[in-house]
This record gives structure tokens, C-alpha cells and sequence, in this order.
């Protein structure tokens, strides 16, 4: 860990923007056709339950990161394979995350220029963020926060002012009843963006005021839940369930409806934007994760001497992990929900919790014995 | 796959803006043939000195033949290039070709292109007979089991083939003119009829898409004696299932002025003006029914019931949507309820004609 410390109010901006991130550009959870608005506020909440557990964890360890406190609860060796994982965990994630970002600017703006410029170009801005520490990432992310914002609302007041809303779009609702959406809550929603507040683990214990994790981490979490369903509401209401289910970015497809006056339109430029800030948080947080926690795991005093290797291992990694778009997403849909999702975002915290639990109560049967 | 006949690129590639006082046309025209749209925009690099950039692309113009064969497959290039707008403008190009239509040079607007749209822009504005239909409804529509396409038709009036020179645009009355024309009604993606007149004007009042029109009605000997300006019009539909049978509602209500009069009515008179909104009211039910009659018998729903039902009966509709054009929708019970509001009678009450 670094001397570093941040304010209840740069990790909640910081956590907006992660959540935003790379979730509001792409299709998420589409498959649930014009409900998939239910199916992210449904995620969202079950989001707030596993949000909890890590919270939880952190109230019995306030001082001490994921990769540290794992070694506290299983012993030590155990601790640093679980650390280990994790560690890798945020690395893969990081190199997917920047990969979806890769192919997103190249799809849409850079047709002509290599993948691996682009997500250097990214990347090199991401390890210079991380060398440079959380409290900066977190100051960043001030003034950025406000940047998102105002690009959202203005979109969101444009495209009403356009009138290209029709929210006749938006039903049936539950014309299929319940079922596909908690299909896509439980494939989707729930571990992509919500579970991924799991890297906020590491970054938890900088908080200055620590009694207001709670408050600053589920209102992010919540604030962001609800957001990201007006976003994807809004997408359908815009374009239509089809286009949206068959579109690889329907955010973009939203914006290039505004037309207003006939000089207000070709505003893609605020997609670009919006999809640049949040993957570079998205990115930043999974990388800094990764390289505190791997500096932890190693008893590294300047954990900046990983930032390199480690970037240029993700950039690389972020190449290598797919050979195409398809490919990519279906192991994001597919390999990475079963094995990696589910167990590292619900059943180790999980577990995690019950063994601290236990413990906890085991030495306080001990100090009442005494 | 089946050569197309090339709509795009002969209206983009070539339109320059007419400057630095050359004397040369605003437009010019390429045609280049493929199997699909993509590879004869590519063999068009063969006569064009530039790339070709669909970012302003704003209207796709498609001939009617192509129309009648069947327009699915046109649009997947457009969807997903990321240059092409989805916002651009579509229309039918009425017993011409396409490149017919485009080669005709225009007075006011010196692109031909943003002659069609402005004029498919006010006309739908101030008459409603023309749907200035985007590229992206269509796709939306063909993605729907419950609702077809209706598209604007334009053609030339007068004689095309001097329409190409510049002299076109050199007289006060040019020799070839472009001009909006029926609605093109598809069903399945082709081209399966065309309404006009009054029954275009009922299919937009029923898409809620009129703004502004005039409406004519009879009054005691005179003949379209009077002129009612609608200023606002909006339409409500609704959809019924009585024994599996659907009962379509459509309610229509406007606000508006008396615009012009050849009787010698006292429009002080409240209860004129009501016997005259009864009159208005029955001669837009009339139109509304000669529209939705038209397309029963063209077995298309342009309409968009299908998806009304839809919404209302999602359960039921799984059922319906197979056979819904064909069985359900022309068969379906409409009811038509008009609200037409007289507000105003412009700078006179009396007419000065006697």
C-alpha cells in the first residue's frame, strides 16, 4: 500500500465513473429485449448486497487491503494464492477493459489505425496515472466527474428536445414475465459493472474518513445503478429494442438521433467523450488494484517499480486475449462470468466473510473466558 | 446475389458546392455496378478523384423497380458503417429510376438532394401528404411483426431528359421539376401499392404525423365552400380484442382556423361554429377510413395497429403476429372518433361575399 489517503467524495466520484465506464457505451444486458432496464436496476440491487459483504470485510480489516487481510483470514499461504488470484484478477480485467475500449474507438472514429496504437496510446496515459498514485487518479476523477455529467444531461435534455423519444417503445413491459431478465441479471448485470465494485477493496482502506464507506460506496453504487437504466431506457425509447439488441454501441446510435434546429446534430464527439473518461477510470482502477496488489503480495516498498512491467504485460495481454470482437465478447459473456465472476466477485468475499465472522466470534468467546 | 441498381453513390459522391464563380454544376453524376452496395461503392473509386464519404449523406433515393423486387436488403451496408447516417432521408423514386430522379438539376437549392428534402420537409409540414421517412424507422419497422413501411415517392414532372443540362435552371420555369408524390406502400419490403390525395393525408392522421394541413368542407349548395387550417392535430390509437378479433380505435383531434370562405356565414355565432366542427370532423373520419380501407385491401398495416395490439395483449399477440397482415388486420373493426376545434376566424368574422 501507499502513504495516500482520499475523501469520502473523490471515492464516490471515483466510483461513478468506474461504474459508468465502459457499461454505459456497450449493449449490457440487451437480451432482456425493452425490460433490460429492470434487469440493470434488479443487478443493482443485488449489486448492493454483494457491495455489503465487502464492506463488511473492510469494517473487520479498515487498515488493510483485499491481498492483506486474505492472508489474515485463511493463513498465510493460502491468503497470498487468494491474493495472487485477485492480483491477476484486476490485471485480466484491466486488459479486457482496455481491449473493449480499443475496439469501440476503432469500430467507430479509427478505422484505419491499429489496435495496438490505441491501446497504447491508452494505456501509457493509464500507467502514468497509476505511477503517479490513487490521489491523483482521485482528483482526476473530480474533475471529470462533472465533465460526465454535464455530457450526460445534455444529452438526455437534447434528445428529449429532438423528440426522437417514444416511450411507446419501451412496451409490453414483462412481455415475457420474469424470467429472462433474471437470466440476464444473473449472466449479466450483476457482475459487469455492479460486482466489479470488488476492486474498491483495494482502495477502500484510503479512505480518510472510514466510517463513510458505506455511504459514499452504495450511493455511487445506487446513483450509477439508476443512471445506467435511464441510459439504456433511454436507448430503447430512442432506437427500439432490435436496433439496440443488434447494435455494438447503441449509445452512439442514440446521439447521432439529436438533431435539433438543423445545426445541433453530429454529436458523437460527446460519445467520445463520455467512452474516453470512462474507460480511462475503468482501466485506472483495475490497473492500480492490480499493482498495489501485486506490490503487497511481494512486500514491494515502491510499489511504481511494477507500474511498467505490469502496463506493458497488460497492454500486451490485451492483445493477445482475443483474436477477434466476437471472440472477445463471448468470453467476457461466457468463460468470465463462470470462472471468474462468480467465484471471485461472490463466493471467495463470500467466504471470506463467513470465516472472519466465525473468527471473530471465536476470539470473542476467548476474551470472555479470560 | 442479384447486381443492384446502384441508388447512393451517384447523389453523394458528386455534390460540390457551386464556387468561386466557376461556372460548373453543383452536382455530378456516377453510376457503378455491384453485388452488393458495398463493392459498387468501391468500384465507383474507378471514375471518382476522391474517397467517397457517407457522413453527409442525407438522401438515399431508391427506384421503383428495386422497390417493387424488395428494399430488406439495402440497408445492413448503411447500419453498420459507421459514416452513414441512419438519420438520412429515404424516398421512392416514382416510374423513374433512381438515377433518373437524381440527374435533374434544381433552381433553388442548388444540391437536388436538399431540394427533395426541404420540399419532403414542408410539404409534410404544411399539407401532410408526405412522410419524410428515415432510414432508421425502416429498419426499426422491418424489425416489427405489427407495423409496415410507408415512404414518400418523389417524380419528375415535365421532361426529364432536358432536366440533366444546365439550361434547366437558366429559364423561369424549369423543363423538368421535381415534385413529392404518393406514399409507397410496402409489405414484407416491396413495394406493393401507392395512396394519393385524401388517403395519404388519412395515413398520416393516423400516424400523428400531421401538423399543419387544410381541410375542405361542403357547406349547404357551395362545394368546398369552406377552408379549415389545422395548427395542431394529434392522434391517439388504441387497440381491443372482442373473440380474438381486434377493434382498432383511432382518436384525432385538432385545433385550428377558418382560413378562407365563399359562403356568408356569421362565424360570431358559437353554434355555427359547432355544426361547422361536425362537418370538419366527418370529412376527416372519411379520409382516416379511406386510408385504413386502402391498406386492408393492400393486406398491409402501415399503420402500426399490429403494434398497439401488441402492447395491449402481449400474450395474445404471439399468437396473432404470424398471420396479423393477412388475416387479423384486414379484417379488423375500426372505430374513428374526430375532436375538431374551431379556435379562430383569422382578421374577419363575416365574409364580404355575399
Amino acid at each position: 500500500m501507499e502513504r495516500a489517503c482520499i475523501s469520502a467524495r473523490q471515492l464516490f466520484m471515483l466510483a461513478i465513473l468506474f461504474e459508468h465506464g465502459s457499461a454505459m457505451v456497450i449493449p449490457l444486458g440487451v437480451d432482456a429485449k425493452q425490460d433490460v432496464w429492470l434487469a440493470i436496476l434488479c443487478g443493482m440491487v443485488l449489486g448492493g448486497g454483494l457491495l455489503f459483504i465487502y464492506y463488511r470485510l473492510f469494517t473487520y480489516y479498515p487498515r488493510l487491503p483485499l491481498t492483506s487481510y486474505s492472508q489474515r483470514i485463511v493463513g498465510s499461504f493460502f491468503g497470498k494464492v487468494l491474493g495472487l488470484i485477485y492480483v491477476l484478477y484486476f490485471l485480466y480485467i484491466a486488459a479486457r477493459v482496455l481491449r473493449d475500449f480499443g475496439e469501440l474507438l476503432l469500430t467507430f472514429a479509427y478505422p484505419e489505425t491499429p489496435l495496438f496504437i490505441l491501446n497504447t496510446v491508452m494505456m501509457l496515459t493509464v500507467m502514468y496515472a497509476v505511477y503517479k498514485g490513487i490521489e491523483v487518479i482521485a482528483r482526476a476523477s473530480q474533475l471529470f466527474f462533472f465533465s460526465l455529467y454535464w455530457i450526460l444531461i445534455l444529452g438526455f435534455v437534447l434528445i428529449i428536445i429532438a423528440g426522437a423519444v417514444d416511450l411507446r417503445r419501451l412496451q409490453p413491459i414483462l412481455e415475457e414475465g420474469w424470467e429472462p431478465i433474471f437470466h440476464v441479471v444473473f449472466t449479466q448485470t450483476l457482475y459487469v459493472p455492479f460486482g466489479e465494485m470488488i476492486v474498491f477493496t483495494m482502495i477502500f482502506p484510503y479512505l480518510q474518513k472510514q466510517e463513510k464507506v458505506m455511504k459514499a460506496g452504495f450511493l455511487a453504487l445506487f446513483l450509477s445503478g439508476i443512471n445506467l437504466a435511464i441510459i439504456m431506457a433511454m436507448n430503447i425509447a430512442v432506437l427500439g429494442a432490435d436496433t439496440v439488441s443488434r447494435s455494438t454501441f447503441p449509445l452512439l446510435n442514440t446521439i447521432q438521433e439529436i438533431r435539433v434546429a438543423n445545426f445541433l446534430e453530429r454529436l458523437d464527439v460527446l460519445f467520445m467523450i463520455a467512452l474516453i473518461v470512462g474507460g480511462f477510470f475503468k482501466v485506472g482502477v483495475f490497473f492500480y488494484a492490480g499493482v498495489i496488489g501485486a506490490a503487497d503480495l511481494f512486500q514491494i516498498k515502491e510499489y511504481q517499480r511494477l507500474v511498467y512491467p505490469l502496463g506493458i504485460s497488460v497492454l500486451l495481454l490485451s492483445i493477445a486475449i482475443a483474436s477477434n470482437f466476437a471472440e472477445h465478447i463471448k468470453e467476457g459473456l461466457q468463460i468470465v462470468t463462470i470462472y471468474m465472476h462468480i467465484p471471485l466477485q461472490i463466493v471467495i468475499p463470500f467466504l471470506l466473510l463467513l470465516v472472519a465472522v466465525l473468527r471473530q466470534q471465536k476470539t470473542d468467546k476467548e476474551n470472555k473466558g479470560r | 446475389m442479384s447486381t443492384f441498381q446502384i441508388v447512393n453513390p451517384g447523389n453523394v459522391a458528386g455534390a460540390t458546392q457551386r464556387g468561386g464563380g466557376s461556372a460548373g454544376l453543383p452536382v455530378a453524376l456516377y453510376t457503378s455496378t455491384g453485388d452488393t452496395l458495398v463493392e459498387a461503392s468501391r468500384k465507383a473509386s474507378k471514375q471518382i478523384s476522391r474517397i467517397p464519404y457517407y457522413s453527409h449523406t442525407n438522401l438515399v433515393v431508391i427506384g421503383e423497380e428495386l422497390a417493387k423486387e424488395g428494399i430488406q436488403q439495402i440497408f445492413d451496408a448503411v447500419e453498420r458503417n459507421p459514416q452513414f447516417r441512419p438519420a438520412a432521408n429515404i424516398i421512392i423514386a416514382r416510374k423513374q429510376t433512381a438515377k433518373q430522379l437524381s440527374s435533374v438539376l434544381t433552381p433553388i437549392d442548388k444540391i437536388p438532394a436538399n431540394q427533395i428534402i426541404k420540399t419532403l420537409q414542408f410539404t409534410k409540414g404544411l399539407l401532410g401528404e408526405n412522410v419524410d421517412t428515415r432510414i432508421r424507422e425502416i429498419i426499426e419497422n422491418f424489425s416489427l411483426d405489427g407495423k409496415e413501411v410507408v415512404i414518400s415517392s418523389f417524380r419528375i414532372a415535365g421532361d426529364w431528359q432536358k432536366g440533366a443540362e444546365q439550361d434547366n435552371v437558366r429559364t423561369i420555369e424549369p423543363s423538368a421539376r421535381l415534385r413529392a408524390a404518393e406514399l409507397a406502400v410496402f409489405k414484407n419490403g416491396k413495394l406493393v401499392g401507392w395512396m394519393k390525395n385524401e388517403e395519404a393525408r388519412g395515413v398520416l392522421w393516423v400516424l400523428n404525423k400531421v401538423k399543419q394541413t387544410n381541410v375542405n368542407i361542403d357547406w349547404g349548395e357551395s362545394k368546398e365552400g369552406l377552408s379549415y387550417k389545422v395548427m395542431r392535430a394529434q392522434a391517439k390509437v388504441k387497440a381491443k380484442l372482442k373473440d380474438g378479433n381486434p377493434i382498432i380505435s383511432v382518436v384525432i383531434k385538432t385545433e385550428g382556423d377558418i382560413s378562407e370562405t365563399f359562403i356568408s356565414m356569421d362565424f360570431t355565432d358559437p353554434k355555427q361554429i359547432i355544426e361547422l366542427e361536425k362537418k370538419i370532423q366527418q370529412e376527416i373520419k372519411k379520409e382516416v377510413r379511406k386510408a385504413v380501407h386502402a391498406a386492408q385491401k393492400k393486406k398491409s398495416d402501415i399503420f402500426g395497429f399490429g403494434e398497439v395490439v401488441h402492447r395491449t395483449y402481449p400474450e395474445e399477440w404471439k399468437e396473432m403476429k404470424k398471420t396479423w397482415h393477412n388475416k387479423y388486420f384486414p379484417e379488423a373493426e375500426l372505430h374513428v372518433k374526430v375532436d375538431s376545434f374551431i379556435r379562430r376566424t383569422g382578421l374577419r368574422t363575416r365574409s364580404y361575399i355575399q
